[in-house]
């Protein structure tokens, strides 16, 4: 490989050009090879050594030097730069931190810099924090430094939603932290109280604990319990009545009784006004936590987009040209290192793809010419040159986007029985407390028993469980599935999936490898390159059968005319001036062509042994059959094993013909098996199902099943599906492992079970504590104390759903 | 008496310390990135200089 010209070597490890006197020379194996650095030398050592040798030969076009970036313009900057005259701040955005060694060399290779004061990456949000002496460095040298070793600053976009979630989060921790602070304090003076009042205790004591206590208890309530009083206040604007308002009514009314007593001289309970709200405030804080987890993810993800691509014009020169000037059909390239600008088809060119974003799955993937890539995986080795298949909005990223924004806007149905409980709870509530202090007055007790009583009321009936340990549950429950990959659209999808009864694959791709190999083929003759035409037919369909097809045929392929797909029955084109229709059994009956016994006999041995038929037209007459075999997946026998433990009815759909259906169908033990379907006659499927009364998730890998799984009460796709699969179903499993739709349902399944259990807590604990605070038997204090258990009951109970 | 409400108050101005050491805390962005310390511990400083050769490495 070493080219000498004028006195250049090429280095055999980085292939740049070295003056021959500076080379670096090694005897390897006999040979002498050439390097620029010893540091080459090395490597080729080390890949040598672990024969590892083909590395050197697969890099096909790999082109010597950095990988290009684009230039960073300080322009944009400009607006970021906090400056004192002598020093200057500015926070952007790093693409590329991938782990915390790319956090340290940032942070290192900085430092080093000349006038530079302090930088600190957040290794979380990706942002830098770089501070330096205005007269010492500027900040193009700093962006040029940053890109020179391959992050690529940004400038942060302002008013994202993560901003908003992450000062909320803040806020929310501020006030938080206050509270239990105080209510901390406070507890500690009311054990003094209570003890006293059990007892006894000198008034002038219980005096000086009572005021020392009120001065605790007013910062709790009106600063930390500030969100709920103004939301309050909000929502009787509104006429609607929230769990706010009783949170705020419940801690003011204790509160504000408790500033009575003080001058009748009764008990105090400022301890529950407090408790009430550290409790509540609790659950919120861990609330905006996760939502700011999911927004940060979310914004990780639209990172990965790059903003410009190189486009190839016409005389096959690359510019840097932004995203929104790159349409449908367009060229780009992309180099090493690159991430995809946008999804498309390889149109030359080879390379080892990172998917690990979309699928989870680590290993690279390697693309080659027709193979699909997506926008923001990340080629690792080689270029490609890719056409573009539509604009930065139908991205498949851009549709898990999307799914993953609107999943935060949903609410499960359960939860909208807790609200509308509490549109109705909360008043009664009121009216309850209003009426008992009425019929104590009555009955001739002092008004301090009869308010006393009201309050126990008021404080008693605790909203917690109903306002708080239902969302909280969907979203540990939901946490916890999205860890392992699961991304469930919204609570009420999760809702669904935990009533299923019927679990309904589709067997191609699903419970199947997907990709069928070609086993047998028959050619009776009707047309000269039979194999040539059906190849280039079928190396245009998008179906698992038709690639396996083409791949049986290594010559050239022809251009195929008026190329049409019938979704879920075959393909057909005009090729040389003849029609051929390449697909099914029930294609060429539809196109009413005849089809003989012998060949009938060969499709129906072929069918009993498992294998998919695919019968081929040309010129009307029938010209061949081949037979292809799709193997059952590994885990598909431990994934059906796990759901008929969970004792849900599974069935298999298949467009495939009768004996496929039944040959696998034996292998994994599902009886119940419907062939031969359509995408429509599987949604017709899903229907009748419906009909009788069954609750129905349909699995599928979401290309030709598009109208089942939008039929199906939940639908679930499989890996990397199209963007139209994830944007019709409710669940897209990311990483390829059946298991988890088990593990989907049980967890499912068990965070509504919970729910329910928080639910009949909460109705049960209120209808029995109630009317014995209406009746009086009940001290507020006691009732305090039992509030907070009840509270403190829904969310550890809620909490059990961590753990998958 | 005395005694009891001077360590009442002596325990209060020792919470209020700790209080305005948290209010401190989270204004200055101590809680905002909860990920990278635990790596950063793991960082060597800048690099010791001339460590001594391990015997047996081969010499280029």
């Amino acid at each position: 490989m070493n080219l000498r010209s004028n006195q250049t070597i090429r280095c055999d490890h980085c292939m740049q050009e070295v003056p021959a006197s500076a080379a670096v020379t090694a005897v390897i194996d006999g040979e002498t090879r050439n390097f620029c650095c010893h540091g080459c030398l090395g490597a080729y050592e080390l890949i040598h050594g672990e024969s590892l040798d083909a590395f050197y030969q697969q890099r096909c076009d790999w082109q010597p030097g950095r990988p290009a970036f684009a230039a960073v313009d300080a322009r944009e900057f400009a607006d970021d730069v906090v400056s004192d005259g002598s020093q200057s701040r500015i926070e952007l955005l790093l693409s590329g931190i991938r782990c915390a060694s790319c956090v340290w060399l940032v942070e290192k290779v900085l430092g080093r810099l000349d006038g530079i004061v302090s930088a600190r990456v957040n290794f979380a949000t990706h942002r830098a924090t770089v501070e330096w002496r205005s007269d010492a460095v500027t900040l193009d040298k700093i962006l040029k430094t940053l890109s020179g070793i391959g992050y690529l600053p940004r400038p942060v976009r302002q008013g994202s939603q993560v901003e908003a979630f992450s000062a909320e989060k803040r806020d929310l921790l501020l006030r938080f932290g206050t509270a239990g602070f105080f209510s901390m304090q406070l507890m500690l003076i009311i054990a003094a109280l209570y003890a006293g009042f059990f007892q006894g205790i000198e008034t002038t004591y219980r005096l000086a604990f009572q005021l020392i206590s009120w001065a605790l208890a007013t910062p709790v309530v009106f600063y930390s319990g500030w969100p709920f009083i103004s939301n309050a206040l909000r929502s009787m604007r509104n006429r609607a009545l929230t769990m706010d308002v009783l949170v705020a009514l419940g801690s003011l009314a204790a509160y504000f009784y408790s500033v009575a007593m003080i001058f009748t001289g009764g008990e105090v309970f400022f301890d529950t006004s407090a408790m009430i709200v550290t409790f509540i405030l609790l659950g919120r804080f861990l609330e905006a936590g996760s939502r700011l987890k999911a927004g940060s993810a979310l914004a990780a993800l639209a990172d990965l987009q790059p903003r410009e691509a190189l486009l190839v014009d016409a005389e096959g020169q690359t510019s840097l040209t932004p995203l929104e000037r790159i349409g449908e059909g367009a060229v780009v390239e992309v180099l090493p290192g690159d991430r995809m600008p946008l999804d498309g088809v390889v149109t030359g060119g080879e390379a080892d793809v990172d998917e690990s974003m979309l699928t989870g799955e680590s290993a690279p993937v390697t693309k080659i010419d027709g193979s699909k890539v997506y926008a923001g995986t990340c080629a690792i080795t080689g270029r490609l040159r890719v056409k573009v298949s539509g604009d930065a909005r139908q991205t498949l990223l851009a549709s898990i986007i999307r799914t993953v924004e609107e999943a935060q806007a949903r609410k499960a149905p359960i939860q909208g029985v807790a609200d509308r409980v509490a549109g109705w709870f909360v008043p009664a509530i009121i009216l309850l407390a209003a009426a008992t202090f009425a019929w104590w007055r009555l009955s001739g007790a002092p008004p301090v028993t009869a308010l006393m009583n009201a309050v126990s009321v008021l404080v008693i009936a605790c909203p917690c469980a109903l306002g708080l340990a239902t969302p909280l549950a969907i979203l540990v429950g939901t946490t916890a599935v999205s860890r392992k990959g699961i991304l469930v659209k919204g609570g009420d999808i999760f809702e669904s999936i935990s009533k299923t009864t019927t679990v309904v694959l589709d067997k191609t791709g699903t419970i199947t490898r997907g990709a069928p190999t070609l086993t047998d083929t028959f050619d009776y003759g009707a047309s000269g390159n039979f194999m040539q035409r059906c190849a280039s037919l079928e190396s245009l369909s998008r179906h698992p059968a038709g690639r396996a097809i083409a791949e049986g045929w290594h010559g050239e392929t022809v251009p195929v005319e008026e190329f049409r797909s019938i979704p879920g029955m075959g393909v057909s084109g005009v090729i040389a001036g003849e029609a051929w229709i390449s697909g099914s059994r029930a294609l060429l009956e539809k196109e009413e062509i005849e089809i003989d016994a012998e060949c009938l006999a060969t499709a129906a041995k072929l069918e009993a042994s498992g294998k998919t038929t695919v019968f081929v037209a040309c010129d009307r007459k029938l010209a061949g059959l081949f037979g292809l075999i799709d193997e059952l997946r590994d885990d598909a026998g431990r994934m059906i094993g796990a759901l008929r433990a969970q004792g849900l009815r599974l069935m298999i759909l298949t467009g495939d013909n009768v004996g496929v259906a039944r040959y696998i169908a034996g292998k994994c033990g599902i009886t119940e098996v419907r062939s031969g379907l359509d995408p429509i006659g599987k949604a017709d499927a899903i229907r009748e199902l419906k009909r009788n009364g069954e609750t129905v998730l349909m699995a599928g890998d979401g290309i030709n099943d598009a109208p089942a799984l939008t039929e199906a009460d939940t639908g679930v796709t499989f890996g990397t599906a199209t963007g139209i699969a994830i944007e019709s179903a409710g669940v897209t499993i990311m990483n390829d492992d059946l298991e988890l739709l088990g593990t989907l349902l049980a967890h499912s399944r068990k965070c509504f079970a919970v729910i329910r259990q928080n639910l009949a807590w909460a109705f049960g604990y209120n209808l029995i504590a109630v009317p014995l605070a209406v009746g009086g038997v009940l001290h507020p204090i006691v009732s305090a104390l039992l509030m907070a258990t009840s509270s403190l009951v829904v969310v550890s109970n809620s909490l059990r759903l961590r753990k998958i | 008496m005395a005694s009891t409400f001077f360590l009442i108050a002596l325990g209060f101005v020792i919470g209020l310390g700790g209080w305005a050491l948290f209010l401190w805390a989270v204004r200055s962005g101590q809680f905002d990135d909860a990920e990278a310390p635990k790596y950063r511990m793991l960082d060597d400083d800048d690099e010791v200089q001339n460590k001594p050769k391990k015997k047996g490495m081969a010499e280029k």
